[in-house]
Order: C-alpha cells, then sequence, then structure tokens
C-alpha cells in the first residue's frame, strides 16, 4: 500500500511536469496571437489637393520662352531670324518682365495671330477658362481656379479673349515649366 | 484727459514720431548714415584692355588730349590711322580731379570679365569665375540698393554695357543676402537700340485704361495662385510697374529717335568715325539726362581691337578719351547732376609688354594680355584711375605717378562717395580694398 501510494505519487507528479510542459510550451503558440499584419486607421483617406503636375520649378530659358510664345498665338514655329532678333533683344535688357510684355504685346500685335472671338468665349466661358489653362499652363484649371476665373470673365465687360490670353502669357507661371 | 493717460499718449506719439520717418520702403529702419561726398557717382570702366605705355605714359604721344594735360606730339608711324576728331570744348579732365598714374590690377587673371567683375564686386576674382552666371559676390549695384535707401528705385542704377556674352550678368550677384532684388537696370543698347530689334518690339499692341484694368484683375488671380512657386528675382532685376511704363516710354522714344537717324551721327564726329563705345556713352549720357541716376557704370572695350591691329587700338584709345570728355560734359550740363557727380575712370586691366606676330598696315605688332610676366613686372597689370569731382570734394589737379590704389578699392570708394560704405556689413567689407581718401578733399 505503502508503494502502491508512492507510485501514484511519482505518477501524478510525472504527469503534472508533462501538463506544465505542455502549458508553457504548447499553449503560447497555440493561444490567442496580437494580429501584428493588419493595421486599422480609422481616419479620412488622404487626396492630392493640387492636380498633378502643378509643380513648376524650372524658368524658361530665352529661346524657351519666346518660341513656345510664338508657337501658343500662331500655332507655328517661329522662324529662325525673328528667333535670333527677339534673343538678342532679350539679353539686352535687364528688366525682362519689361520685356516679355513688350514681345506678348508685338505679337498680339502681329497679323495671323489665333484668339477665339468673344462671342465664342462667352458662348461657354468655363470652356474657354479650360481650354486657356491647357494652352498656356498645360493643366486644367483646379474647382477653385475654374470658378475664379470664370467669374472675373462674366463680370467684367471690358474682359476679351485676347486680355485674358495676354494676362496669361505675362504671369509668373507662364514663366515656368 | 487723466494725467495718466496724457502721459502715456504723449511718449507713443512722440516714439511713433522719432521712428516712423526712418521706416523706409527697403523695410530698413534707417537711412545709409554716411555723409555723401556727392549724390551721384558715374563710373566709366575704360575697359578693352589699356596699356599705360600708350595711355598716360605716352609713348605714342598724347593720344588723350581731352583726358591728360600736355601737347605730345603722336608717332609719325601712327598718325595716318588716326581719325579727325572734332574738340569736346573743356579742359582736360585731368585738370577736375585726381589722377593715380599707377593704378593696378594687382591679382586674378587678366582676361576682361575677370577685369569687369573686380571693378564692380570690389573682390579679386580666380580663373574659376563662372562666364555664363552672375558673379558670387554683390555688386556695386546691390550694395548701393540694399543700403541706400530711400533712394532705391531700380531707375537709379544702371548698367551700360557695349557688348553681350557675359556682362549683362554683372547687374547683379548670386549671394543670397542680394541678389536680382538689389540688381541695376541693364542695357546693351547697340543690339537693343536697333532696326532688328525694332522690327520685333518696335510695335507693341497699346490696351486702354479699362483693358489694363481688365488684364490686370485676371493676372492678379493667376499670380496670386501660383505665389507659392514664384521666386522674386527669377526674371532678374524688376522695375516697379510705374517705373517700368517709365522705362518703356524711354525706350519709345529711343526707338523713335535711332529709327529716326539719330543714333548714326549723335555728335558730329562723323558717321564712320562713330563707333560702338562711343553710341555706348550716348546712350549712357541718354539715360542720364533723363533718369538722373544715383549710381550709372558704363564701359568701353573697343580698344581690344589691339589683338590684331596696333594703330586701330591707338584711334580707338583717342576716341574712348573723347567720349568720356563727351560724358563728363553732358554730367555738366544736366541740372540736378552738374557740381553734384563724381566720374571715376579706370581700364580693367592692361596688355603685355611682349606683342604677338600680327602687324598692322602702319607696321605696328599687336599686343595681347595674359598676364606676361617680364623682368618681374606684368604690364597687364598696370593701369590708370580717374577721379573726377566738384572742387570742394575732390582734390583738383592732383596727380599720383607713385603705384597706390587698385581695381578693388574702387567699389568702396563708391559706397563710401554715396554714403552707405558703413553700412555694408564687415564680412562683405573685408573682402574689398580700401577707400581713395588721398582723391578726396
Amino acid at each position: 500500500m505503502k508503494k502502491n501510494n508512492s507510485d501514484i505519487f511519482i505518477k501524478n507528479k510525472i504527469l503534472r511536469i508533462v501538463f506544465g510542459m505542455f502549458f508553457l510550451f504548447i499553449i503560447p503558440f497555440t493561444g490567442c496571437k496580437k494580429d501584428t499584419q493588419k493595421k486599422y486607421i480609422y481616419d479620412v483617406n488622404s487626396a492630392p489637393v493640387a492636380q498633378a503636375g502643378v509643380a513648376k520649378p524650372n524658368v524658361k530659358s530665352t529661346v524657351e520662352f519666346i518660341s513656345i510664345a510664338y508657337s501658343d498665338l500662331f500655332g507655328t514655329t517661329i522662324d529662325q531670324a525673328k528667333l535670333t532678333s527677339l534673343g538678342t533683344a532679350y539679353n539686352a535688357f535687364g528688366d525682362k518682365k519689361l520685356i516679355e510684355d513688350l514681345i506678348i504685346r508685338n505679337f498680339l500685335h502681329t497679323t495671323g495671330v489665333s484668339i477665339p472671338t468673344t462671342a465664342s468665349m462667352n458662348a461657354n466661358v468655363p470652356l474657354f477658362v479650360t481650354n486657356t489653362y491647357k494652352k498656356f499652363y498645360n493643366r486644367v484649371p483646379n474647382e477653385f481656379e475654374l470658378w475664379q476665373l470664370t467669374n472675373l470673365i462674366r463680370n467684367d465687360v471690358s474682359s476679351t479673349p485676347e486680355l485674358v490670353y495676354y494676362a496669361f502669357m505675362t504671369s509668373n507661371e507662364y514663366r515656368y515649366y | 484727459m487723466d494725467r495718466r493717460k496724457f502721459i502715456k499718449q504723449s511718449i507713443m506719439a512722440t516714439t511713433a514720431a522719432y521712428t516712423f520717418p526712418y521706416i523706409l520702403p527697403s523695410g530698413r529702419l534707417f537711412a545709409a548714415s554716411g555723409t555723401r561726398k556727392a549724390d551721384h557717382v558715374v563710373f566709366c570702366l575704360f575697359a578693352g584692355g589699356v596699356r599705360n605705355l600708350e595711355s598716360v605714359h605716352k609713348a605714342d604721344g598724347n593720344l588723350m588730349t581731352n583726358m591728360l594735360t600736355g601737347t605730345e606730339a603722336i608717332s609719325t608711324d601712327i598718325l595716318p590711322g588716326m581719325d579727325l576728331l572734332p574738340s569736346v570744348g573743356i579742359p582736360a579732365l585731368q585738370s577736375s580731379g585726381t589722377l593715380f598714374k599707377e593704378f593696378r590690377y594687382a591679382q586674378g587673371p587678366t582676361g576682361h570679365f575677370n577685369g569687369h567683375t573686380t571693378a564692380m564686386t570690389g573682390v579679386y576674382t580666380t580663373t574659376e569665375l563662372n562666364l555664363k552666371a552672375p558673379p558670387h559676390n554683390p555688386t556695386i549695384f546691390e550694395y548701393y540698393r540694399k543700403h541706400n535707401s530711400p533712394s532705391m528705385s531700380a531707375l537709379n542704377s544702371w548698367w551700360v554695357s557695349n557688348a553681350l556674352g557675359p556682362y549683362p550678368s554683372l547687374n547683379f550677384s548670386s549671394d543670397p543676402n542680394y541678389g536680382a532684388l538689389y540688381g541695376a537696370n541693364y542695357v546693351q543698347p547697340t543690339s537693343f537700340i536697333s532696326q532688328s530689334s525694332y522690327s520685333v518690339l518696335g510695335n507693341p499692341k497699346n490696351f486702354n485704361s479699362a483693358e489694363k484694368t481688365s488684364s490686370s484683375k485676371i493676372k492678379n488671380v493667376l499670380d496670386k495662385n501660383f505665389g507659392s512657386q514664384y521666386k522674386p528675382g527669377d526674371a532678374g532685376i524688376e522695375n516697379t510697374s510705374a517705373d517700368a511704363l517709365t522705362l518703356e516710354t524711354f525706350i519709345s522714344t529711343n526707338f523713335a529717335n535711332a529709327m529716326g537717324g539719330g543714333y548714326t551721327d549723335p555728335w558730329a564726329v562723323g558717321a564712320n568715325t562713330m563707333n560702338d563705345d562711343m553710341r555706348n556713352v550716348f546712350f549712357a549720357e541718354n539715360i542720364i539726362t533723363t533718369f538722373k541716376p544715383e549710381l550709372l557704370v558704363v564701359n568701353m572695350q573697343d580698344v581690344d581691337i589691339c589683338h590684331s591691329d596696333f594703330t586701330d587700338y591707338c584711334n580707338n584709345l583717342r576716341k574712348a578719351d573723347y567720349a568720356l570728355a563727351h560724358l563728363w560734359k553732358t554730367i555738366q550740363s544736366t541740372p540736378g547732376m552738374a557740381n553734384n557727380t563724381i566720374l571715376i575712370a579706370a581700364p580693367e586691366h592692361g596688355r603685355n609688354e611682349t606683342p604677338n606676330t600680327l602687324i598692322d598696315s602702319h607696321g605696328r605688332y599687336a599686343l595681347d594680355h595674359t598676364g606676361e610676366i617680364v623682368s618681374g613686372r606684368i604690364l597687364s597689370r598696370e593701369i590708370f584711375c580717374l577721379v573726377l569731382g566738384p572742387s570742394g570734394v575732390v582734390k583738383q589737379n592732383q596727380l599720383f605717378s607713385t603705384v597706390q590704389g587698385e581695381s578693388i578699392d574702387i567699389v568702396p570708394t563708391i559706397a563710401d562717395i554715396l554714403g552707405f560704405y558703413g553700412d555694408i556689413p564687415t564680412n562683405y567689407r573685408s573682402n574689398m580694398g580700401s577707400v581713395l581718401n588721398q582723391a578726396f578733399v
């Protein structure tokens, strides 16, 4: 009896050790796990405010400014002699904005310049504004810009496509790409 | 009003009265602190490479009779190559100021652009100087416009050069503390006021005031929307809208004058005698009479023909001398600038002692300017400097025949004349030369 009791005690001890080992080594690997794979962010999805392509870090060179302006207004490439004359005049005066203004106003005063009519502008001002942005800034206006420009043009009886073109071509953004 | 309130308001009013007059358009609190010697400075870079031998040492006679006293005859072998020039009708300039006969361009490559850059920044250059970019050190124009408020309008400072190439970039530097915002108006007249430029710029569309307002409204909106990306100075020097209008009128007037033949022989010296140096100075005179600028720098470079033709070099030296005297005469007949202007003239560098292999039609060898050393002497570093001004300000008829003064002294001297030398930060001043005090009363 004494021996039986001792055997049972030993068996119980072994069982306790086995279960202990089981709980110690197995349970931690099979129990609940912290989910490290998925992340939940409860927030509004981020969205770009500015339209793609609006960043224009580079200033146009003399030749780029003149030849692009010419193409924008005449729909054709400027001839080399005219480009040389304009380039020389451009480099020979320090205030570039003043010279650019003179260049644009000379272009606007030249036969063959291609500008929409006031009637076509007034027929669909938002479309005119969008097309003007595309033509001179190589981008579409954002909603705010479209609203601003459309509003300005509609509320100003003096506004003509020529004046809008002049404003775009002498604006700061037109100097950059 | 109670006593406490009265005292408080009195203190505030007194503080305002003392403070507000000194808040200048530049945003600075105080005007230039120094006393002015004169209200206008004209600096003529008598450039192209002038050797002291032919100028102040008169090795081939007095080729500069308008500047230098003396009747030394011109060498007979080159005399047939000299154009006839009428008299300017004023005494030799030397008598109206101080002549440094042994001025020095002491360091840096003996190249035209290096010499110009040194004279206009007050700092010697190295072979690292980039010909395609503005200089690193601020130019005299930037010091003037930044430290000499309230006279800070760009219409008050001009750089008139007789050639394009790298010279347009000398109206402002790349220094982040200065730059285009403080630059000078720049013009290269013989390219700008020409038939070619007139044909592309002479017929602008003119908008009426309602149209201008309409277009301005749109432009303002466009510029505001692009404001975060636009960097002031990207378009170079900018004039205010009002000044730009004045400038456009000035351009139109000059176009009309030139197309009407007014540029062909404006000084009645003969159309074939009038060279680019003279036309450049003529345009500078137009600026002087129109704008009365406080600071104008004009250069001449036609003597550089000396690389291939020594006799024509001497001929052009005479024309440069004539042009300088004409410039001084114009200044003295312009109300506001007469007796209130200091004129400084100096070449950017000299020329070699040893000629090259080219011989002109009068049997003379041509000269380069390579910094050649002969018996320890570098002739291309030996130049002169003439300082002219009112008798109460500039020492009259004074001659220094010993070595004194350097190219890097001109910028601090101009700053001192216009009263802002002390306002230039020490770290910039320490790079420059010294004020040519010995020229002044």
